[in-house]
């Protein structure tokens, strides 16, 4: 037991640099807004011990998990606004006003940095009846009601996909079937359960270049270096340049009152961070996108998905409340 | 009461830790009723949850199972009231006794004030009250005995695994980054 | 040749042997504390061996892995309160044993069950791991569900005394279990528009509100007495009884492996059906289920860890987690630049076999370590109760917070333990309510699929039953159980017949 325990010490010790005056003094909490395993989980692990290192103070990471994210979010909005506890989260929280979950978004904090944005991919089954993204189209058309599409709870990633497929190619009838996250999903899709799912390319693309699944195309203005010849969806019909790119996003965010030096010093930190090789191999490996921006980058970038998002939900008749009555606007306006 | 062993725990591990099985138990009628009317309750709001909307509503297996509950607490309760009371029990010896009542108020205090206190100070005061109450030692043993167990409990689930429980009053965080200071002091 | 090579790696490097070591070892208390769960501690070391190689860092985790699933029968037995949901079938028989101060014998039979199951769960890893894998995933919505009813079924076996008492806890389970948003529509559920609810109600907070507060209080009665003295005379069971039990365990390993695999399922649920399984075809056990059978300990502890090896064989062969454990392990494995996926038995078998070979050694030494130091395990039921109460009760406080990190939690625990007081009083069996707990999203969000996809319409639902194989065979076997082996049969004919 005491080996263990003077170990463990030890080893916190090694990860944590001198003890300054300044900021921190104190270790720092990071609430990740999903659960371990997960993909937030896996990247904000990843990412926070080189940025331990540059900030010389350790960050102790605890997952908060349920209801969509908004439990860890209000534990973070009701902390102290000093910078010693850290939201670790993804995009979900910019749909929660409309979609009737909560009354807080990041709207109320500050994003330390947005680290990488990933890309959305349809993937079907391999008994499909349909190999590519036109070909599903049409055999939807043709079969209406009999398509099974793998989602993951309103304003999810697939709802939005689908709600962008609809927009774009007139209302399709398709079954769709609710999971509580993409992994699970996707083990259906293998076994039979649904036909098509909308997911993030790097959680279906080990799966896809075992031929155990096979991608339709991929939700993006281009085609993805990762996955070569498949086509992307703006390639088969143009009216998609309107919504795209989008995708799903991982950030760090502080409380709205924290003090500027603590947030610069964060960013840095984490901008740092974010460039170190091993990340950037673990990032790209997986089909993620790297952004690594703070600051009033950062808010235009949340803001215009924001907006993107909460209206296409809005028109495919999704939405709980309309975003007009929390001041999003419609983009374009 | 010389019919019933008064450790009332008969050595299995899920059953009744008292009782006859045809005897009606002081108080088991009143938490009977109580279950039969949590159970209502809980149907009425399964059914707000969706109605009768579809069979894949978020609602069908709440208002299947409290409709169950319902079903089961009604029986229980009419088995209940037809048994008769056991009279060498009594609800003060037999269910509830002080000692009971003692720590269900010392655990609901510690709950009140876990958040303001701190997770440090309340469970010392917890420990060192329910020690002292229930074994009657003198104090150094007392102070002995739950502040080592309390030290303990705090480097195990504080230090090793990160639990990180309400702070309170006490600067944990500060403590916890002097101590791995020192110990950076000292390795280097 | 090269199989067996990367199979030794572990055994050849005293480095990563000790640390297969040191991980069972921790592994084994991690368990038995109530509120630390394995799945935590692997998702701590992730940041901890962040810098390490992944050998090691592997090595590490299944060792923490195999002696947690173990480690939870330890304070299951001493104490009547599980250390993790695998266990709750084990205090069961665990208990008893210990009330009569037959603790020590106990925890040898686990012990040595743990690891025959262990190694069954491993063999079929190594040896038929693809084939699993393949039947795992035609597993569909309808299946799982139709294995959730079997589940609740189990409510039968688990009810000592009255069975309405206990059909009423398993349907508190399923409620509780519902409780909090909706994870598929977000739709709020018993949430009583508080915010504090919406998170739900966390099962190992009700776990350990029923069985360790509840059992602190009872205790609270017989302060006074004496604990009960541990005869700890043999420890290892003999040869005979483990031939005795070898049948038993080899179904019950089956069981597990299988419930293991399954995506969704893990080794809670392998545990009680297994017990539920060890109830029906033992005619003649010596000492009644319930009142410390043997072959109460028997079934659960070689179902959960066989569930370990079962649990790795969708993340080996496809990257999609059995449980939990796995599931993060998935998360480690990539972090440490692999692409865990069908790729990776292909890319780099290498793994694969050093897996396997860290689970044989973490298997051993979960033997060694649970044959030792039980003399000491031991001395805490024999600690005075005026100490040991207030102990369970802090330790339960920290541990329904560790869980996911919520006061809330802490109060959903104490609320549970003092109903859990009155429910032992009363003739409510406990276990019924954590199984429903357990099975309550298994049976819910599946149903739902399964509805969905035939589009709200039940006869295309059953036509679907009756035409897929698998499901036929689950539908049958629900039929089967409840006809012949839950009493409601000769139930409800003597009551029907008797009493009106």
């Amino acid at each position: 037991m005491k080996r263990i325990l003077f170990g463990a010490v030890a080893a916190l010790a090694l990860t944590a640099g001198f003890a300054a005056a300044e900021y921190p003094e104190k270790e720092i909490q990071g609430i990740i807004q999903w659960g371990a395993g997960g993909s937030t989980d896996t990247v904000m692990r990843s990412v926070t011990p080189h940025a331990e290192e540059i900030l010389g103070g350790s960050v102790v990471m605890q997952n908060m998990t349920g209801a969509v994210g908004a439990i860890a979010l209000n534990y973070v909005a009701e902390a102290d606004a000093d910078g010693y506890t850290l939201l670790m989260g993804a995009e979900n929280p910019m749909l929660y006003k409309v979609m009737g979950l909560g009354d807080r978004d990041y709207g109320e904090f500050i994003p330390v940095s947005l680290l990488a944005r990933g890309t959305p991919l349809l993937v079907a089954n391999n008994d499909a009846p349909f190999d590519t993204y036109a070909e599903m189209i049409a055999y939807i058309k043709a079969n209406p009601g009999e398509v099974r599409f793998g989602s993951t709870g309103p304003g999810g990633l697939p709802s939005v996909v689908t709600a962008m497929i609809n927009a774009v190619e007139g209302e399709l009838d398709v079954i769709a079937v609710p999971y509580d996250g993409d992994g699970p999903a996707l083990t259906g899709l293998q076994g039979g359960a649904i036909d098509v799912m909308p997911a993030v390319l790097g959680a279906a693309i080990e799966a896809v270049r075992a031929g155990n699944m096979k991608a339709l195309a991929v939700v993006d203005l281009t085609e993805n270096d990762k996955l070569p010849g498949v086509q992307s969806v703006a390639a088969v019909s143009p009216g998609y340049a309107t919504y795209l790119p989008w995708g799903p996003f991982f950030g760090v965010f502080v409380k709205k009152g924290t003090p500027d030096d603590v947030v610069a010093k964060l960013s840095a930190a984490y901008a740092e961070a974010a460039k170190n090789a091993e990340f950037i191999e673990l990032m790209e490996g997986r089909g993620f996108t790297l952004m690594g921006i703070s600051g009033a980058e950062a808010d235009a970038f949340l803001s215009k998905w924001q907006q993107g998002t909460a209206w296409l939900l809005q028109d495919a008749g999704l939405t709980k409340a309309s975003p007009e009555e929390f001041g999003i606007a419609r983009p374009g306006q | 009461m010389q019919k019933i062993d008064p450790d009332h725990h008969d050595g299995t591990s899920d059953a009744t830790p008292g009782g006859e099985a045809d005897k009606r138990r002081p108080g088991e009628l009143a938490f009977a009723l109580f279950l039969l009317g949590a159970s209502a309750i809980l149907l009425w709001n399964a059914y707000g949850i969706a109605g009768f909307e579809a069979l894949s509503s978020p609602g069908a297996i709440p208002m299947a199972t409290t409709a169950v509950m319902v079903v089961t607490a009604a029986m229980v309760a009419l088995k209940t009231l037809r048994m008769p009371l056991d009279s060498t029990e009594t609800l003060r010896r037999d269910i509830l006794p002080l000692t009971v009542i003692v720590f269900a108020v010392l655990l609901v205090a510690y709950g009140l004030f876990l958040r303001t206190l701190g997770f440090l100070p309340v469970s010392a005061i917890f420990l060192i009250v329910a020690v002292k109450y229930l074994g009657r030692r003198s104090w150094g043993w007392t102070l002995g005995v739950s502040l080592a167990a309390l030290a303990i409990t705090w480097l195990i689930f504080r230090i090793v695994f990160s639990v990180l429980m309400p702070a309170g009053i006490v600067p944990e965080a500060e403590m916890v980054q002097a101590l791995r200071s020192l110990f950076q002091g000292g390795a280097q | 040749m090269t199989a067996l090579m990367d199979f030794l790696t572990v055994l050849t490097q005293p480095q990563l042997l000790l640390l297969v070591g040191l991980g069972t070892f921790a592994g084994v208390y991690v368990g038995a504390i109530p509120g630390l769960s394995v799945t935590m501690a692997v998702s701590i070391l992730i940041s901890f061996t962040f810098s390490w190689d992944v050998h090691p860092a592997i090595a590490l985790m299944i060792g923490i892995y195999m002696g947690g699933v173990y480690g939870g029968s330890r304070t299951a037995i001493l104490l009547n309160i599980p250390g993790a949901p695998s266990a709750i079938a084990t205090a069961l028989d665990g208990y008893p044993m210990a009330q009569r101060g037959e603790a020590g014998t106990a925890i040898g039979v686990t012990t040595v069950m743990s690891f025959i199951g262990g190694f069954i769960g491993i063999g079929v890893l190594a040896l038929a791991a693809p084939f699993v894998s393949d039947f795992a995933l035609k597993f569909q919505p309808r299946d799982y569900m139709l294995l959730a009813i079997l589940g609740i079924l189990l409510v039968g076996s688990l009810s000592q005394g009255s069975l309405v008492k206990g059909i009423f806890a398993g349907a508190l389970g399923i409620a509780i279990g519902a409780v909090g948003r909706d994870p598929l529509t977000f739709a709020e559920r018993f949430t009583f528009d508080l915010r504090l609810m919406e998170g739900g109600i966390s099962f190992i907070a009700v776990m350990i509100g029923m069985f360790g507060v509840s059992e602190a209080l009872l205790q609270l009665h017989h302060v006074d007495k004496d604990a009960v003295r541990q005869k700890i005379t043999r420890i290892v069971p003999s040869l005979a009884t483990v031939k005795k039990h070898l049948p038993l365990s080899l179904q019950t390993s089956s069981i597990g492996v299988v419930i293991g695999a399954l995506p969704g399922t893990g080794g809670d649920i392998a545990a009680l059906m297994a017990y539920d399984h060890a109830k029906r075809v033992t005619k003649n056990p010596e000492v009644p289920f319930g009142k410390g059978a043997m072959e109460g300990l028997v079934a659960p502890e070689t179902a959960n860890n066989a569930a370990v090896g079962g649990a790795f064989i969708p993340m080996m062969t496809l990257g999609i987690p059995g449980d939990a454990v796995t599931a993060i392990m998935i998360g480690a494995l990539f972090i440490h630049g692999l692409n865990p996926g069908p790729m990776l038995m292909i890319d780099q078998p290498d793994m694969f076999w050093f897996i396997v070979g860290c689970l044989v050694a973490a298997n051993f030494f979960m033997l060694l370590f649970g044959l030792t130091g039980i003399r000491l395990f031991t001395k805490i039921v024999e600690m005075p109760r005026s100490v040991l109460i207030p102990l369970i009760m802090l330790l339960s406080i920290v541990g329904a917070f560790a869980v996911n990190n919520s006061i809330s939690d802490v109060y959903w625990m104490l609320g549970f333990g003092i109903f859990g007081y009155f429910m032992r009083h009363y003739g409510y069996p406990l276990g019924p309510v954590i199984l429903g707990v357990i099975l309550s999203r298994l049976l819910d969000d599946n149903w739902r699929r399964a509805i969905i996809s035939e589009r709200e319409d039940l006869g295309r639902f059953f036509e679907g039953v009756v035409t897929s194989p698998l499901s036929l065979v689950l539908f049958v076997a629900v039929i089967l159980v409840f006809v012949s082996q839950t009493p409601v049969w000769r139930w409800g004919k003597s009551k029907l017949f008797k009493e009106s």
